[in-house]
């Protein structure tokens, strides 16, 4: 097995457990075998098989994917992020969702493997990829997907820098670029203590969403196995922003509250993520135009200027990657002291 | 009867104002009578009485009272008591409507929004009106399941565009009313539905005439179209003021014009105050519960009014029955 805890230097926190696990079970011999034969990597998680999202069962899945492969497809724009920042390229992937600033992360050539939800599955058997990497809104792809390549879902598991930690060694191991998976993870991880030494003492703060002039308080995501207290509720999880309440449900597209419950719970900090922006909803009114009116001009983030205004493409679509959580670190060490 | 009738009317006039009272007192913020008066330590109450609870409540109550005249005349039109506007395929033309000017008109001001989900609900009605001539109208029930298939087709159509565009989420927006972001400045288009409201009643003996039947109509001398074209004008603008400062509010122009002509039969003239009495306590009632229920949260309308319009549309529909054997 090519999948090792190896002594990452810079690396204060471990690896998640699921690796750190499959790593210890694999002997000797096996991986002598496998590095006979065309090189290959592991990757296990928990994949839940359940119908349902509400009442999820998890079953233990390892996949060995090819080292080195040629034609990568994506679903999960952080895994994008990723491959690109290690200096990989992906040949296929939704190409109407990938950002902007991913775009060299793409192949010249690439091809469209559908939507961030749904797969084009004769275009992707067609284009006969060596490694599909799924992660969150693409997880159930899983059982087509499997069928046609080795498939790996990269989903949020554990915390937020747990997961990214686990998905840059993957496919730095993937693409043979362990030392600057190694780096990046280096980085990051300082990054990601600043910003946290930055909201410290800074106060409360709540993870707004707005979209379609509706408001929505985001989680704490307290579960965070739960991939669905993750987007703009990472401002708690990866960097220790405080909660101005505790108890807001692990749901998507968080509760929905009126502007009066902005006053009442006055947090110091205002993340703002902005909905329609990050899905390039044409015509829909900004944040900002639907936060500036008179009950918000009340309360303590506005007075202090300290409604801060997340990244909507980093914060919602991708959330996760190498490239993103940077962009990510620079929003929230926007934050005054 | 009327004494009974009396009866009802004022307890109808006192729900109103208890409901009405308590909206702009129930709230996430502590606003009570006399924090307001006395202003105190809370100095924030009357502010938030005249910039939040006093918008969101008039647009309780000016969306209660349209959207249920808004069923109330087109039941007239189409001389069928299971009709309103989310039956009848109006409310899929206005939000496709809405759609077409995310996608081809993005900066358009919201009263522009406001217009062409007007102008899609108007033709939505006029497709309705039309199909439904040609359907067999005996069938009590089978004109407002003609209008559910025609809703379900502009509804695909509709779902089809915003799942290609991406705009699947702003699409649950508009279905789902809401009008927990309603304050001032946010809910003032309502009061054009309120104005249609009036115009509804000042042409009100128009409609119960309409109601009689075409040909009933013209020999008393009325200008059959130019009465029908109004009425269509009143639900669409309705339609589309409600759709775009609160969402869809499902069930309520079915419901309430039938409790309404269960008590005091279906003269328009004399009807119309109740209609918008009793959605306007329908709407409070509900909006009140949404933002009870998970406090300090709040659970979107159309979905507690989905649960118990639906509920009393089965009452409806069950008593019917069990009075026709």
């Amino acid at each position: 097995m090519r999948t090792a805890v190896r002594p990452l230097a810079a690396l204060a926190l471990p690896l998640s457990a699921v690796l750190a696990l499959s790593a210890c079970g694999g002997s000797d011999a096996a991986a002598e075998t496998a590095a006979s034969e065309a090189e290959t990597v592991t990757f296990t998680w928990d994949r839940n098989i359940a119908a349902e999202d509400a009442d999820p069962q998890y079953e233990e899945t390892t996949v060995e994917v090819p080292k080195n492969p040629e034609n990568i497809v994506v679903f999960d724009m952080a895994s994008l992020d990723t491959i690109g920042a290690l200096g990989g390229e992906v040949s296929g992937a939704p190409l109407d969702s990938v950002p902007e600033y991913l775009q060299d992360a793409l192949a010249d050539d690439a091809f469209n493997v559908g939507t961030l939800f749904e797969a084009d599955i004769v275009e992707i058997e067609a284009q006969q990829p060596d490694l599909i990497v799924i992660a969150g809104r693409s997880s159930a792809l899983y059982e087509d997907l499997s069928e046609i390549a080795p498939t790996v879902d990269l989903s949020l598991r554990g915390s937020y820098t747990e997961t990214l930690e686990r998905n840059t060694t993957f496919l730095g191991e993937v693409l043979g670029a362990e030392d600057e998976a190694e780096a990046a993870i280096a980085e990051l991880e300082e990054g990601i203590e600043e910003a946290r030494a930055a909201t410290a003492d800074a106060g409360t703060g709540l993870g707004l969403m707005v979209s379609g002039g509706e408001l929505s308080a985001l989680s704490p995501s307290r579960d965070s196995s739960d991939a669905r207290g993750a987007r703009g509720g990472l401002i708690y999880d990866a960097f220790g922003v405080e909660p101005v309440v505790e108890d807001i449900r692990a749901a998507t597209h968080g509760e929905p509250v009126s502007f009066e419950f902005l006053l009442e719970t006055n947090p110091d900090h205002l993340w703002v993520v902005d909905r329609d922006a990050a899905t390039n909803t044409e015509g829909a009114q900004a944040a900002a135009a639907v936060l500036d009116n008179e009950i918000v001009k009340q309360t303590t983030a506005y007075q202090n200027d300290q409604i801060i205004y997340l990244d909507p493409t980093a914060w919602y679509v991708v959330f996760g990657g190498v490239e993103t959580t940077k962009i990510m670190i620079d929003d929230v060490t926007q934050i005054a002291g | 009867m009327r004494p009974r009738r009396t009866w009802v009317g004022v307890l109808v006039a006192v729900l109103l104002v208890v409901l009405a009272f308590a909206s702009l007192f129930v709230g996430v913020s502590d606003v009570s009578p006399s924090s307001v008066l006395t202003g105190g330590p809370d100095s924030d109450a009357a502010f938030l009485l005249v910039a939040s609870r006093i918008p969101r409540t008039v647009a309780v109550l000016l969306a209660g009272a349209s959207l249920g005249i808004a069923g109330l005349i087109m039941q007239m039109l189409v001389r069928n008591k299971f009709v309103e506007p989310g039956t009848t395929g109006v409310s899929e033309f206005a939000t496709l409507g809405m759609l077409a000017t995310m996608v081809f008109l993005p900066g358009l001001a919201v009263v522009g929004k406001m217009g062409v989900a007007a102008v899609f609900g108007l033709f939505g009605t006029w497709v309705f009106l039309r199909v439904v001539r040609v359907v067999p109208v005996r069938q009590l029930v089978l004109v407002p399941l003609v209008g559910i298939m025609l809703g379900g087709v502009v509804g695909a159509v509709t779902t089809f565009f915003a799942y290609r565009l991406d705009l699947l989420q702003s699409l649950g927006q508009w279905s789902q009313g809401s009008f927990a972001t309603i304050m001032q400045g946010r809910y003032e288009f309502l009061w054009i539905a309120g104005l249609m409201v009036v115009l509804a009643w000042v042409a009100a003996d128009r409609f119960s005439v309409i109601g009689l039947g075409e040909e009933f109509a013209t020999n008393l001398g009325l200008d059959y179209r130019r009465v029908v074209a109004v009425g269509m004008v009143i639900i669409a603008v309705i339609t589309a003021a409600v759709l775009v400062t609160a969402g869809m509010i499902p069930f309520l122009g079915l419901v309430v014009p039938n409790i309404v002509s269960l008590i005091i039969g279906d003269n328009v003239r004399r009807s119309i105050p109740w209609v918008a009495g009793i959605g306007a306590v329908f709407v409070l009632a509900c909006d009140l519960i949404a933002r009870v229920v998970r406090f300090p949260y709040e659970i979107p309308l159309g979905v507690i009014v989905g649960i118990i319009g639906a509920a009393l549309f089965l009452w409806l529909l069950l008593r019917r029955r069990s009075r026709a054997h």
